[in-house]
């Protein structure tokens, strides 16, 4: 008996030491450039960061989105555990310390030093962000095209679901949600696959499935099925509906201010939801061709 | 003052006595069985084309999207189809033995061989595209599932599988089984889509051990599982394709930020 119990010790003191092992691996503590973000706006990549990007920072935060940093040299996101270190720098950017989770975009934040972008040197990595001469202008390029169409092909993206995208040089930042693993995966891999493309970041974030979530899901499209029935269709909509822990996010594009302005009532009037961001752009349909 | 003192007093021992009531009721309650009851084993009806797991089977169609033998079936409703729907709640699998079988041959180690592994293959081959939740809920649908014409094999002789295998008493023979399933809204029950894949893919296969999956001798049985659940998810990419209009206006409408 007392040798089985030595070998169970034994056992258990092995394996435990292997998952430290491992761990340790994963959870280097590493510094880099970062920029304080709320999540709404790091996982649509509205561009580079410029002054408006910084509105939208502060303006998101405010609705309810959650904070998050961006590591400058990849773009990758991070959701980290202490807020209150990042809180007062929103908009801005420091000098980040602690364990980064690449996969999963979480870090367990030990500093965080803010510092004016004009003491990063010019010439790192981390400059790419900053500088919109960087970000590849949408209309010259087929590029941008031919990726935005693989990704308008994916199967399993719902009105759930919001994938998006920005290219830094040839490099690809995927950025969104969605609520199925397969997106995420699919995504990276279909933007891997276009000719041209040099690195893929992905941001894509898989939501969970908690009961009042999926409640919020279906209450907010029935919602706007009511009135705004015009975008939806049978197997899609314009409209895209992402809900993050109570608060729903609105994506995609209307044909007027009056249609953004009706979905943001019909949202707020969904029970259990804390908040409401639309950001949804109003889009004119083209002129119908008279000849 | 004082009054005020006294009804917060009271609140006290109120909040105080009804904790102790909640705890006693609580504890005092019967301990309720966390494992619902499993279906018991059925038999195919004699002269029956099919089992009768499926709540009609007219609607089924041969598919032209998936390989082999396979009917299915989706709602085309615009708001009530497989896409309308983010995640699956799965039932306790069904089975169903051939009508020339004795069904009381078939014990609950036996089922248990059966489901277990074809749940995991299940798990494995839908899950990043269907996550799977505990509980029934809105946008989640029920999958149903039966294996349909186990055939009772016999004894398993002493010493076939490993020391560390449970033997079955009879072998289970699924040279003819089939599989039928079927989505459900979870909440109202509305059928959303079903299949029968008839695919022969167990000919020769047999299950002999609890846990088959650890005994190369049956690796046969454990590939045709495999396959019936990725024909399943095969079925279920064909259903999520985009097709005609629904491709163009998809292709139109997406604009990243």
């Amino acid at each position: 008996m007392r040798k089985l119990f030595v070998i169970m010790c034994a056992l258990a003191l092995g394996c435990g030491s292997g998952v430290a092992a491992q761990d340790k691996k994963d959870d280097k503590i590493s510094t880099f450039h970062a920029y304080v973000d709320s999540d709404v706006c790091a996982r649509l990549m509205l561009g580079p960061i410029t002054e408006s990007r910084m509105e939208c920072s502060k303006k998101t935060y405010k609705q309810g989105s959650n904070l998050v940093i961006v590591r400058l040299n990849d773009n990758t996101v991070f959701t980290v555990n202490k807020t209150k270190l990042v809180k007062e720098h929103l908009g801005g950017v420091g000098k980040a310390t602690g364990e980064a989770k690449t996969k999963s975009g979480e870090m367990k934040l030990d500093s965080f030093v803010p510092e004016q972008i004009s003491e990063i040197p010019a010439d790192a990595p981390a400059q790419r962000l900053l500088d919109v001469r960087t970000y590849k202008a949408k209309s010259t390029d087929g590029l941008f095209e031919k990726i935005r169409h693989e990704l308008a092909m994916i199967p399993y993206i719902t009105t759930f679901d919001f994938i998006s995208f920005t290219m830094i040089g040839d490099d690809v930042v995927l950025t969104g949600w969605t609520v199925r693993d397969t997106n995420r995966s699919d995504a990276e891999y279909r933007v891997k696959s276009v000719a041209g493309v040099k690195n893929v970041t992905n941001n894509i974030e898989i939501l969970p499935l908690g009961n009042q979530d999926m409640q919020i899901r279906a209450s907010a499209r029935a919602a706007l099925q009511q009135q705004l029935g015009r975008y939806f269709w049978s197997n899609g909509s314009d409209i895209k509906i992402v809900v993050k822990n109570g608060n729903i996010i609105l994506l995609g594009a209307v044909a007027t201010k009056e249609d953004s302005d009706i979905a943001t009532i019909k949202c707020n009037s969904v029970s259990m939801a804390f908040n409401v961001i639309n950001l949804l752009r109003v889009e004119a349909p083209p002129a119908k061709n008279k000849g | 003052m004082n009054g005020h003192r006294a009804s917060w007093k009271n609140k006290m021992v109120c909040f105080a006595a009804s904790m102790i009531v909640a705890t006693a009721v609580g504890c005092s309650k019967p301990q309720e069985s966390t494992e619902a009851a499993l279906p018991p084993i059925k038999k195919i009806p004699a002269g029956a084309q099919f089992s009768g797991f499926l709540k009609d089977y007219e609607a089924l169609k041969p598919n032209p999207d998936v390989e082999g033998e396979m009917l299915t079936y989706v709602s085309t409703d615009a708001k009530k189809n497989l896409r309308s729907y983010l995640a699956i709640v799965v039932d306790p699998i069904e089975v169903y033995v051939a009508t020339d079988a004795d069904e009381k041959r078939v014990n609950e180690d036996s089922r248990k061989a059966l489901t277990n592994y074809f749940q995991h293959a299940l798990t494995m081959a839908v899950s990043d595209a269907f996550p799977m939740v505990e509980k029934p809920g809105p946008l989640t649908l029920r999958l149903r599932v039966a294996l349909v014409g186990v055939d009772i094999g016999g004894q398993v002789a002493a010493g076939t599988v490993s020391a560390d295998s449970k033997p079955l008493e009879n072998a289970l023979n699924i040279g003819k089984l089939g599989v039928e399933v079927e989505l459900v809204d979870s909440e109202t029950g509305e059928r959303i889509a079903a299949a029968v894949d008839r695919t022969n893919l167990g000919a020769g296969a047999e299950i002999g051990a609890v846990n088959f999956s650890r005994e190369e001798k049956f690796a046969a049985a454990r590939e045709a599982f495999d396959e019936w659940a990725s024909r399943l998810r095969n079925f279920l990419d064909s259903a999520h394709e985009l097709k005609g209009e629904d491709l163009t206006r998809a292709d139109k409408s997406y604009k990243p930020y």
